[in-house]
């Protein structure tokens, strides 16, 4: 019976240095034995000192560590068409100069840290949303365009479908 | 493709253009910030995205694509920050005034 922070503790170590090791034959671009090696001890030897930076202890037992990686890419893909989508209408608006500006509140129901910051990125992306402050789980939103600024309805506007995807990305 | 990367590089353009005109003509910092950050990520993004279609498929434009990625989550947080910032200190957005409402 090992203890159970020591396995955590392994766990953390041995994905820091699994994403480093990817970091480097992406940008050393050579798959010779001699650089893979160099990198692993390297990446292993960073990882030992960066472990705790890199993930925090709390965030280790949610699936926040291995993401569903094919979902992930198709989100990604939706995120840079709804940016090409955003920026049109963007471009409309300052023709116009049409704008009815206010600050709305409201909350996500995402658990894991890194799929609210993502959500939080990706409403600053999207058209006419600019996220203020986000604090656990209050997100403070400047909308460009406000339909309404009943908290309920703005958050379901504002999210659309991205809180559904991420939900299914990080459970 | 010649063709392909051509019409990148003109939406970049574009965008960097237009976005420039939305900060001087919007009245208030956040939406000003909103102009700034959507069309620069914008025109970033298809510069990126027409330099990786030159290069094909080489080692340097993986490069390109983990800048791309990098680059998407970085300028967010920025424009956020400055965001929040301008929130903290109180200053108040802009609104518009209604049609029938006289002034004060």
């Amino acid at each position: 019976m090992i203890n159970v922070f020591l396995k955590w503790k392994i766990v953390r170590v041995i994905l820091t240095s699994l994403y480093l090791v990817v970091g480097w034959i992406l940008f050393t671009g050579n798959l010779a034995p001699f650089s893979i090696f160099l990198g692993f001890t390297f990446s292993f030897s960073v990882a030992l000192f960066t472990y705790n930076i890199f993930i925090e202890e709390r965030e280790v037992a949610r699936r926040a560590l291995l993401p569903r990686a094919y979902l992930l890419l198709i989100y990604l893909g939706v995120l840079i068409f709804k940016i090409y989508l955003a920026s049109f209408k963007m471009v409309l608006t300052i023709i116009t100069g049409d704008i009815n500006p206010r600050v709305v509140h409201f909350r996500t129901g995402l658990r894991s840290e890194v799929a609210r910051v993502i959500l939080a990125n990706s409403i600053t992306l999207t058209p006419g949303t600019l996220t203020l402050s986000l604090d656990q789980d209050h997100l403070i939103v400047h909308w460009l365009n406000a339909k309404t600024t009943h908290s309920h309805y703005a958050g379901k506007l504002i999210k659309g479908s991205f809180e559904f995807w991420l939900k299914k990305i990080w459970i | 493709m010649r063709i392909l990367i051509y019409v990148f590089l003109g939406l970049g353009m574009f965008f960097g253009l237009l976005g420039n005109l939305g900060v001087l003509r919007f009245p208030d910092i956040y939406t000003r910030l909103q102009a700034s950050s959507k069309c620069g990520i914008t025109s970033l993004l298809s510069i990126l995205i027409a330099s990786m279609l030159i290069k094909g498929i080489t080692p340097m434009s993986g490069r390109i694509l983990v800048i791309t990625l990098f680059f998407l989550i970085t300028s967010p947080v920025a424009s956020h920050i400055i965001g929040k910032r301008a929130w903290e200190e109180g200053l108040i957005p802009w609104r518009r005034k209604k049609p029938g409402k006289k002034e004060n």
